[in-house]
């Protein structure tokens, strides 16, 4: 089994391009994990990294406490699972109706969802702010999810219909005869044969939408929907002059998406790279 | 069967719940701020309608044209320093063998799944000129180590690095795939014919990589256009507005400055510029099937 190695001089220095290029993207987050773990006067002395006297996971136990951990995490789970599925949900029933049923709205129906994708989010705060607050949405859920379902909406359907395209026709068709109704088709037919694909839209969705916090900033005031960038933001208030507190709850509220970047790394990557080729 | 694709009320309910969504968070805010960019609200109170006077005041504001700068600035810093040194990544990482590329792959990526929020925080943190890492690097090579890095003159290319360094992986990630999708027999018949490793990437990898450098580009241009969060959290937008962008100074006029008619004038502009740019970069860049 074992195999043979071939150190060339030009593997050596392959090797120590690519080593340089990782300890570039990621000793800064050593840099923060391992100053969490300091006192705060700690922090001022010279060396690079800092040999903590003794280590202090209490500031981990403020960053839990005072940051809302749970609670923000829970938010920030609860609106970005439903945004997935109602995406996924969405993205598919509209992609069917647009590729597959014969209307004559289709074509400018998809171009118009489509357009959604050159739209930057951040246009849209200042009017949203001003609808959400006569609407008293602010400082709910909906101020969050529907404009994250929305956004990620036009990729979504880009893709899906993409995926659609390509899975012949005659399956569907066949059930159809035999007096299958369409929801029918689209769920116990099209979603399946979907299924890789869907994976794709999912980690996209989720992905931006988890980082996301400029809408929740002027959409919510009070915590009760806040999301975990929350617990960052608010930390610089509060704790202004304890930096390895602020160092600690960054580092906190990182750990559950890398945790789970770390276990399903090789999904997240290949999602996003075709995501993104494709969109 | 016609008839059963053609049914106008399965239709209507397929498209009906993802259009509303749409219609509501999107296209009416759209049309929202075009009118309130012809007032002058200033986010209380009454207003009045002033025609396009905001229109004219933003073509002579010093910020605006700033803002478009900087966003052209991170466009080059994104198509000139990251996409040659993540292809560069990319096309070394394809010859190491399964487990150092998953290896490495992880690693670039891994700065994309944290939360923009504590990227920018721990980027302030790097930058602060008592404690940050990097005067204490600069110190330990002998400099003063006393550089204020998010200061004047030097606040804009601290937040071209930051947001190089944090697409890194996002842009090396999509080339890596260009590369992987390339037949492997070019390669062996490149090597057959006795090509050494600088002309088979120049020869096979980049021409064929073509289709993704142009989707790549496309995606990097309108994310400098569309660039936000980390500026805001890391300068939003100063000292001054040095390190101002489009999408911050619209909301920094509307919340701070409460010139919330000029702010969604701003926002009319912006959008158009973000549609323009996606056209004429598909015009530039037409999609090979």
């Amino acid at each position: 089994m074992e195999k043979k190695r071939h150190f060339t001089p030009g593997k050596i220095v392959m090797w120590i391009i690519l080593a340089v290029f990782a300890v570039i993207q990621i000793f800064p987050l050593i840099w923060l994990v391992n100053h969490s773990l300091a006192n705060n006067n700690e922090m001022f002395t010279s060396g690079i990294l800092v040999m903590p006297e003794t280590i202090r996971w209490d500031n981990y136990v403020t960053a839990f406490v005072d940051g809302h951990f749970l609670l923000y995490l829970r938010n920030s789970l609860l609106v970005n699972i439903l945004a997935v599925v109602l995406v996924l949900l969405f993205s598919v029933m509209m992609a069917f109706a647009c590729t597959r049923m014969h209307w004559k709205l289709s074509g400018v129906v998809m171009g118009l969802i489509l357009m959604g994708m050159m739209i930057p989010i951040h246009a849209t705060l200042l009017p949203n702010y001003i609808i959400y607050d006569k609407l008293r949405l602010t400082d709910t859920l909906w101020a969050l999810l529907i404009p994250y379902v929305a956004f990620s909406l036009p990729q979504g359907l880009f893709l899906t219909s993409g995926f659609m395209r390509s899975i012949p026709k005659e399956i569907e068709e066949a059930a159809v005869i035999d007096g299958c109704g369409i929801y029918r088709v689209i769920g116990v037919i099209i979603f399946p044969m979907l299924k890789t694909s869907l994976v794709t839209v999912a980690i996209m969705t989720f992905l931006n939408n988890w980082n996301e916090f400029m809408m929740a900033m002027t959409y919510l005031s009070s915590p009760t929907w806040k999301t975990l960038p929350f617990s960052v933001l608010e930390f610089t208030g509060i704790y202004a002059s304890n930096y390895a507190v602020q160092f600690a709850v960054m580092a906190l509220t990182a750990a559950p998406m890398v945790i789970v970047y770390l276990c399903l790394s090789k999904y997240i990557t290949e999602g996003v790279a075709m995501g993104a080729v494709k969109g | 069967m016609q008839k059963a694709y053609s049914n106008k009320k399965i239709i209507f309910t397929l498209i009906a719940p993802g259009l509303l969504m749409f219609v509501f968070a999107i296209l009416a805010p759209i049309c929202l701020s075009v009118y309130y960019g012809f007032t002058d609200f200033s986010g209380l109170g009454a207003y009045q309608f002033i025609g396009f006077n905001n229109y004219k005041e933003l073509f002579g504001d010093r910020n605006f044209w700033m803002s478009l700068r900087n966003s052209l600035l991170l466009a080059i810093g994104f198509i000139c320093i990251q996409h040659p040194l993540a292809i560069i990544t990319a096309a070394l990482l394809d010859r190491m063998g399964k487990r150092a590329e998953g290896f490495f792959r992880t690693v670039y990526f891994l700065p994309n799944v944290i939360s923009v929020a504590v990227i920018a925080y721990m980027w302030k943190f790097i930058y602060n000129p008592n404690f940050g890492l990097l005067n204490k690097m600069a110190s330990a090579l002998g400099f003063s180590g006393k550089t204020n890095w998010l200061g004047s003159g030097m606040a804009i290319w601290s937040v071209l690095i930051v947001l190089i360094w944090h697409g890194f992986g996002w842009g090396m990630l999509i080339y890596y795939t260009g590369i992987k999708n390339i037949d492997p027999v070019l390669y062996e018949a490149a090597a057959i014919d006795g090509a050494d490793n600088k002309q088979t990437f120049l020869k096979i990898t980049f021409p064929l990589m073509m289709p993704v450098i142009k989707i790549n580009v496309t995606l990097a241009i309108i994310s400098a256009l569309k660039q936000m969060e980390t500026v805001y959290l890391l300068t939003n937008g100063g000292p001054g507005n040095e390190t101002q962008f489009l999408a911050n100074y619209l909301y920094k006029q509307a919340f701070s400055s409460f010139r919330y008619g000029y702010g969604n004038s701003i926002s009319v502009i912006f959008v158009i510029v973000c549609i323009l740019a996606t056209q004429v970069l598909n015009k530039i860049f037409p999609k090979e099937e």
